[in-house]
């Protein structure tokens, strides 16, 4: 009977060895998998982000989601059940050896200690004694090599790396520049030559500015006069200058004197660009590194929104940026970097796209985030907040605009589901209308007091700007991405489908319409009594802003997806590749 | 063979209990919302109330089958209930082995609220033990239990490299408490072997560790017991005072030498006999000495320990986020720490850390200090000890060591001839 018992652990003892290399080889290939992750289903949803309606390719995506899991969860099945298996033979197996050995008791056939307890208690006392020595030694070696590496380490900046962190910390919201680096100097010194000879050479600093995303307080109006309303980039009609943009980014140029400021970023940098807006030479690049709190990997976006979708904004003494990562820099109109800080990752599944505007020297930032919305704003000048706002919407792609409301300027800032307007001077809230839903990537408008909002899949409404009533509300062509631009009677939508149109700014009634059959996500701006509007593709249209009649449109050969900005007869437009400026020859 | 089948029917219920599986919710936006998930714990109450009844149902059953009946079956059976209950079925959590973290948390943090089932947990066994020795240990203990269930027969350790391994508990203990008492971690829960198999899941690391340990328990007698269990430890001081000492038989004991072959973690010890003749003097000298040595030990652990505890205080989150945060600042290029990257994200302050981590080490130095005197202390006590010589003239069990299996009773001819 022993020999059966002995068999079968045997036996047991093998299937059990077998089972353990399987379930191994399970388990490895189950943490290496990440189910809903597979290339097929990433590439599926990446396309289902261009192309939102295609229910067949979300019905896909579903069935593949489905596939995965259930995959998933049979082989999680499986390696459960070989885990029961397991323990099940390891029980027959403690069984059969028990049985086996149950007859050979242990008899004290041999004596295994044959020395008595008096030898055993005193080697006893010598193997502790010499185990405590050794363990003690040792120890303090890895305690003292431990030491001189941090040692090492704590020597590159002369032991001061802790009071310079901490002062720099106890400054608190990064007040003085201490961060100018080699590099910046040398590029400060070298944009003082360049100023020096860009200003020597007689020509005028324009006035008129376009501070912001869609012009000054982001209005979509501009009083420039004496744009031209056709240009060639290839025999370079009516064109001043084209140059490239270092890095890629979907912001809109803007203008103040003779500096145009676009930023750009990819894994390797985040960088303030700033162009002369007579040259287009590169006056000078800031880059938005060493910022205490800065991701070291750049967060996943989408590639429409890209790391650099923010708009800078500029008061003529500070010029701010923000990119997708959280952080801020500002800098003078020279190029030194005055102050940068990270207002934490936005946990923004397209990435961060609110552009920022600025009042006096307050720097405001529309921060949305999934969890911890809030409209700020920062002290331009040194980054301190002068006051903050909790917003409980949901996340949205908008950006703010300053309006005058009620006879005095006031803070327009567009969610899901909100209108809402804030003072300026402290953050408080004026008024809230509940609109808007889905994912709100347009921004609003505003005329004669009356503030406009429109969505895709909400409506698009007016607001009373004094006292927050709803004036009117229409649904009949909505914006994806686009903005609205709004005069004293209409107010101009240009659709992601291909419709734009001009909605009566009185009623709501759609006046004009036209069917273009091209996708904007650049914003219609108001200037020189025209509508001036580009496609996706690149096609420039122009209306007249007093009955939206199209004036003309061509082909300008780049993919465009910023709103251009204009200044004294200048017209400055930023494409996929490139940026260039629009002056009458 | 009725062992056998208890413990295969009890094995197979126990399979019920194991937990249900989680997935990641669908990430595609769809606009649903999903509703909010709530997870109550139904129940729980009475449960700890089941668990205490029956920690004291089942010491008393050990006390009675070990005292009065001198029976190892009672004591096996207790121990496969021990695996199913307390292990898989209550997944090895709370358990009187991690209670001595809470309670040193609630001894050096009046904040923190200590609830009455922990607190039995930890004092029943302890009470138990000065009463009758480690009978929480003998079958009722899960980790224990499950060691003693797979173990099929012993090859003998040396006496010697035992004695010696036996002082890596109180080590254990000593950091224990260090890392309780400064709220760093919990040690015992972090590192015990065995509640990822109650859990059919867990640490792949602390897995494997669990599983070579019960390898290893197939051919010596509770390798965990012995050589590391903190609370083990802490009960065999209780138990070497106990009231009542336990005997291997009633009748006298006739020298046969089977039982001390039998017990699993050599807790008998045989008649003595010295073969080694030494001056009485020789053997007095060196017990004054150690006596001597012994505040020594103490002032060296605990300075050796306490000069140390800033190193120490690296197993604490925020000590080594603020050491990591020193490190990048003095080194700009270095590969910025997720953690590092969170504490920026979430608006950390440098200064506030400080501040924290000054206050944590100044609590490492202190317990530091503390812990390494009762490091010192016990290698200095256990070599007074083993300078100490007794005689014995039958075998006789170590209240310490015995972990009341119930093994020699069952070898014993005196023993087996009532039955």
């Amino acid at each position: 009977m022993r020999k059966v018992y002995r068999n079968i652990a045997i036996v047991t003892a093998v299937f059990m060895l077998v089972l353990v290399a399987m379930l191994g080889v399970s388990y490895y290939q189950m943490q290496q998998v990440s189910p809903l992750q597979t290339e097929v289903i990433e590439t599926l949803k990446e396309l289902n982000e261009g192309n939102a309606d295609n229910e067949s390719l979300q019905l896909q995506i579903r069935q593949l989601d489905l596939i995965s899991r259930k995959a998933y969860f049979v082989q999680e099945g499986q390696l459960k059940t070989g885990i029961y298996i397991l323990l099940g033979m390891a029980l027959v197996l403690i069984v059969s050896l028990n049985m086996y050995f149950k007859e050979s008791m242990n008899l004290p056939e041999k004596e295994l200690d044959p020395i008595d307890e008096w030898m055993t208690k005193s080697r006893s006392r010598k193997y502790i004694t010499w185990a405590s020595s050794i363990a003690a030694v040792a120890v303090l070696a890895i305690v003292i090599l431990q030491n001189l590496n941090f040692k090492k380490s704590g020597d590159v900046l002369g032991g001061e790396a802790e009071e310079e962190l901490l002062a720099e910390n106890a400054e608190g919201d990064g007040e003085a520049s201490g961060d100018v680096t080699a590099a910046d100097s040398v590029q400060t010194e070298e944009t003082a030559d360049s100023v020096a000879t860009a200003e020597d050479d007689g020509l005028p600093i324009p006035k008129i500015t376009s501070n912001a995303f869609r012009g000054n307080n982001s209005s979509a109006m501009s009083s420039a006069k004496g744009i031209a309303t056709s240009w060639d980039l290839k025999s370079k009609k009516n064109i001043l200058w084209q140059a490239s943009v270092p890095k890629h980014g979907y912001n809109s140029p803007v203008i103040n004197g003779r500096n145009v400021f676009v930023t750009g970023a990819d894994n390797a940098a985040r960088e303030l660009y700033c162009f002369d807006i007579y040259t287009g030479e590169l006056k000078w690049t800031v880059k938005a590194d060493k910022i205490p709190g800065s991701p070291s990997s750049m967060p996943k976006v989408n590639a429409d929104t890209g790391l650099a979708a923010s708009t800078v904004a500029t008061n003529g003494q500070q010029v701010c940026a923000i990119f997708a990562t959280g952080d801020v820099i500002c800098a003078d109109m020279e190029g030194k970097r005055l102050w940068a800080k990270n207002l934490g990752l936005p946990d923004n599944h397209y990435g961060y796209a609110s552009s920022l505007l600025m009042y006096g020297n307050e720097l405001i930032i529309q921060y949305e985030n999934n969890s911890n919305g809030k409209v700020l704003a920062l002290n331009a000048a040194n980054g301190n907040q002068l006051w903050s706002k909790s917003v409980k919407d949901k996340i949205a792609w908008s950006s703010p605009i300053i309006a005058t409301l009620g006879g005095k300027p006031a803070l327009v800032v567009m969610g899901n589901p909100a209108i809402t307007a804030y003072s300026l001077s402290n953050g408080a809230e004026l008024w809230r209308v509940e609109c808007m839903s889905g994912e709100v990537g347009s921004s609003p408008a505003a005329s004669n007091g009356v503030v406009f909002g429109a969505s895709e899949y909400a409506k698009c409404i007016a607001i009373d700007g004094a006292t927050g009533e709803t004036l009117w509300e229409a649904s009949d062509y909505l914006p994806e991405c686009s903005s609205l631009a709004a005069t004293s009677n209409l107010v101009f939508c240009a659709t992601s489908y291909g419709m734009v149109c001009a909605y009566d700014a009185k009623t709501g009634a759609v006046t004009k319409e036209h069917d273009l059959s091209t996708p904007f996500y650049s914003s219609p701006v108001v200037a020189d009594g025209k509508v001036f509007l580009f496609s996706n593709s690149g096609k420039a249209y122009i209306f007249s802003a007093s009955d939206f009649s199209l004036i003309t449109s061509f082909e300008t050969g780049e993919k465009t997806f910023a709103t251009p900005a204009f200044s004294d007869g200048m017209m400055v437009v930023r494409t996929d590749k490139s940026i260039y400026c629009v002056k009458k020859s | 063979m009725r062992r056998k089948i208890i413990t295969l029917t009890s094995a197979l219920y126990c399979l019920q209990g194991f937990a249900e599986a989680r997935f990641p919710k669908p990430d595609f936006t769809s606009g649903y919302q999903y509703p909010e998930i709530l997870h109550s714990v139904p129940m729980e109450q009475v449960w700890n109330v089941v668990d205490i009844v029956l920690l004291v149902a089942m010491m008393s059953a050990v006390v009675w089958a070990a005292y009065k009946k001198r029976s190892r079956a009672v004591i096996y059976s207790m121990s496969v209930i021990s695996v199913l209950y307390y292990g898989f079925f209550r997944s090895g959590c709370v358990c009187s082995v991690g209670s001595i973290q809470n309670m040193i948390l609630a001894m050096v943090d009046p904040t923190y609220n200590l609830s009455w089932y922990v607190l039995l947990l930890f004092l029943l066994p302890i009470i138990f033990a000065v009463l009758f020795g480690r009978v929480f240990c003998s079958g009722v203990c899960p980790l224990g239990a499950l060691q003693e269930l797979v173990n099929v027969k012993n090859f003998r350790i040396s006496r010697a490299v035992s004695a010696t391994l036996s002082v890596i508990p109180w080590i254990y203990l000593a950091f224990t408490i260090l890392y309780a008492a400064t709220r760093s971690q919990f040690l015992i829960c972090r590192f015990d072997p065995f509640v990822g198999i109650f859990r059919l899941g867990g640490d792949f690391g602390m897995i494997l560790f669990g599983v070579g340990l019960l390898i290893l328990s197939v051919f010596v007698g509770r390798p965990f017991c012995q050589f590391l269990c903190p609370y083990g430890a802490l009960l065999s001081v209780f138990s070497s005072l106990s009231w009542k000492k336990l005997d291997i038989t009633k009748d006298t004991c006739i020298n046969c030498a089977l039982c001390g072959k039998s017990c699993p973690v050599d807790a008998i010890r045989s008649p003595q006999s010295s073969k080694v003749k030494e001056a009485r003097s020789k053997g007095v000298n060196r017990i004054i000495l150690f006596a001597v040595l012994l505040p020594l030990f103490v002032a060296a652990g605990s300075l050796f320990v306490g000069t140390n505890s800033d190193t120490l205080s690296l197993a604490n989150k925020r000590v080594y986020l603020y050491e990591q945060l020193m490190e990048k600042e003095a080194n700009p290029e270095m590969e910025e720490s997720l953690e590092i990257e969170t504490f920026n994200a979430m608006g950390g302050n440098v200064e506030e850390l400080k501040t924290e981590v000054d206050e944590i080490k100044h609590q490492y130095s202190v317990y530091s200090y503390i812990i390494g005197a009762l490091i010192g202390f016990v290698i200095g006590f256990k070599l007074l000890k083993l300078s100490l010589k007794r005689s014995r003239k039958t075998y006789e069990i170590s209240s310490a060591k015995c972990t009341m299996c119930g093994k020699c009773f069952n070898y014993c001819p005196q023993n087996l001839k009532k039955k």
